[in-house]
């Protein structure tokens, strides 16, 4: 792609197509003498009007270039700036205004692209060649793209800024919280030094929570906070933490309340399962008692048979007849 | 968990001293001599506090060894002075209800109010009594402890519940063995009878 930053390397052969046509219009006038001229010139013309919006879309490409690489640079600046923050040392007033020169350039950037992109539609639609109309295309769509790169390191750097603030105000609100124990005056809450930049950083929140795409759900909370009277800006700074901290604990034991009741639910479910467990077992025991039941009366019947049988004499009765008519028998036989 | 003095103040808008609406103090654990000097100590501490805290919000202080909350709402200011063992959110919802049942009770009286009032509000006294305990301040808390001890019965539930069990398989163990031993009973019965002759 001929178009670099901070430089414009394409290579300029205006001369030689201005020769080229001079050349071609003395070859033009030998053959057409009235029309040649004028035609040849208003096609020189053209092509020279053609060759200045070839320059001219150049010179606007490489402007916008340029101007996307210097903004490249400074959101390195910036972004070296976000990281090196800590908590005492805060150049937000630097970050600020370089974030303010950004979006302005960001923004400047962005229209000058569209209008670069709607002259060189506008210049395609005269009838030129297909390459200078692909090439022209081609670098606006490069441009877009690293416009839209610069944007997005313009988000990531902002987002880590307020990642940064969050966690240097969790320190802040750790040391002030325990401080205040300590602390005999009753009135001041905050170390000085904490509350200065707390200040600060209200001042700051209120510029990025309109300007900054994004911003997170802390800053427009804290820019009531830094609308407040001046005199009890500190006890102010913390008091809106301190209504967070009530509604937050409100949310929290609201959500304990709602996750033991769950739990109960849970138990309940396991002691529901458990009984019905158990159940299964006590049909089993019953059945097995049944089961006794019938075999010990079946037992207890033929025990009584038994008896029955053992306490009649009949069978005894017979027997002795049949010894006695065995006898009987023997003696008449042998003895008559 | 001691809530020491519940207090209830007007504040004026502008920033002249607020006026003293209702006081209940509970000064008793201290030795005779210094009652006096403690109940100035909070009437003072408990005007300044009032006279910092902007309407509409809610802010606890430290000092020494009470946290003081306070709760400004239209112009009426709610004042507690709590131990540090206190739960917070309960100071506030307790402060809540006493507001609440000022405005009911005294309706807008009190915003004609110029100079101390001295009558004493009953319902204050008994409040300081009754919130002893946070939680029959923030009814949040009496629920989270009901529920702790229903879970803490249900465990219990359960454990005896898993002791019925092991008991009911040892029953039916015993009660096959038992249909078992019938069931043979049975069978040395009937060959009692059957087999032949008894010689």
């Amino acid at each position: 792609m001929p178009v670099k930053p901070a430089q414009s390397p394409f290579r300029d052969r205006t001369q030689e197509f201005l020769s080229v046509a001079e050349r071609l219009k003395k070859s033009s006038t030998s053959g057409l003498n009235q029309n040649g001229p004028s035609s040849s010139s208003s096609r020189a013309e053209d092509k020279r009007s053609v060759v200045a919006l070839q320059s001219e879309f150049n010179k606007r490409a490489s402007k916008i270039g340029l101007g996307i690489h210097q903004t490249s640079q400074k959101l390195s600046k910036l972004a070296k700036l976000a990281k090196r923050t800590s908590v005492f040392d805060d150049p937000t007033m630097e970050i600020q205004e370089l974030t303010a020169v950004i979006k302005q350039d960001i923004t400047a950037l962005n229209s000058a692209v569209v209008d670069l992109q709607l002259f060189c539609n506008s210049r395609n639609e005269g009838g030129v060649s297909s390459d200078t109309s692909s090439h022209s295309t081609t670098v606006v769509d490069d441009l877009k793209n690293r416009l839209m790169s610069a944007t997005k390191e313009f988000k990531d750097v902002l987002t880590m800024r307020t990642e940064n603030l969050k966690v240097h105000e969790n320190r802040r609100q750790l040391f002030s919280s325990a401080a205040s124990k300590d602390s005999p005056n009753p009135f001041v809450r905050q170390r000085p030094l904490a509350a200065k930049s707390a200040a600060g950083a209200s001042n700051n929140l209120p510029q990025w929570a309109n300007g900054s795409a994004s911003s997170s759900q802390l800053f427009p909370r804290k820019q009531m906070d830094g609308e407040s009277q001046p005199l009890l800006q500190q006890q102010q700074q913390q008091m809106v933490p301190l209504q967070d901290s009530y509604m937050q604990s409100r949310a929290e034991a609201l959500q304990n309340v709602e996750s033991t009741i769950h739990e109960l639910g849970t138990i309940f479910n396991q002691l529901a399962t458990l009984v019905s467990q158990q159940g299964e077992i006590a049909i089993r025991i019953d059945e097995n008692m049944d089961d006794t039941l019938a075999n010990v009366e079946g037992a207890q019947g033929a025990l009584l048979k038994y008896l029955n049988s053992i306490s009649s004499n009949r069978w005894l009765m017979i027997k002795i007849f049949f010894v006695l008519i065995i006898f009987l028998m023997f003696f008449l036989f042998f003895v008559a | 968990m001691k809530i020491t003095s519940l207090l209830v103040l007007k504040c004026q808008p502008e920033g002249s001293d607020p006026v003293i609406l209702a006081n209940a103090s509970d000064v008793t654990h201290f030795g005779y001599f210094q009652r006096s000097s403690i109940r100035e100590f909070i009437v003072f501490v408990s005007r300044t506090v009032a006279k910092r805290t902007p309407s509409g919000q809610r802010q606890s202080v430290q000092h020494e060894e009470y946290m003081v909350h306070s709760y400004n709402r239209n112009g009426l200011c709610a004042i507690g002075f709590m131990d540090g063992h206190y739960p917070v959110r309960s100071a506030f919802s307790l402060l809540n209800q006493v507001l609440d049942e000022y405005q009911k009770s005294f309706g807008e009286s009190w915003r004609a109010a110029q100079a101390d009032s001295t009558q004493t509000w009953p319902y204050l006294d008994e409040a300081l009594t009754k919130f002893q305990d946070p939680a029959e301040a923030d009814k949040l808390l009496k629920i989270q402890r009901e529920l702790d001890e229903t879970k803490i019965i249900l465990h219990k539930t359960i454990d005896s519940v898993l002791a019925r069990g092991e008991k009911l398989d040892s029953l039916v163990e015993k009660s096959s063995d038992l249909s078992a031993a019938s069931q043979m009973f049975y069978n040395q019965a009937k060959r009692n009878n059957q087999c032949c002759s008894i010689l």
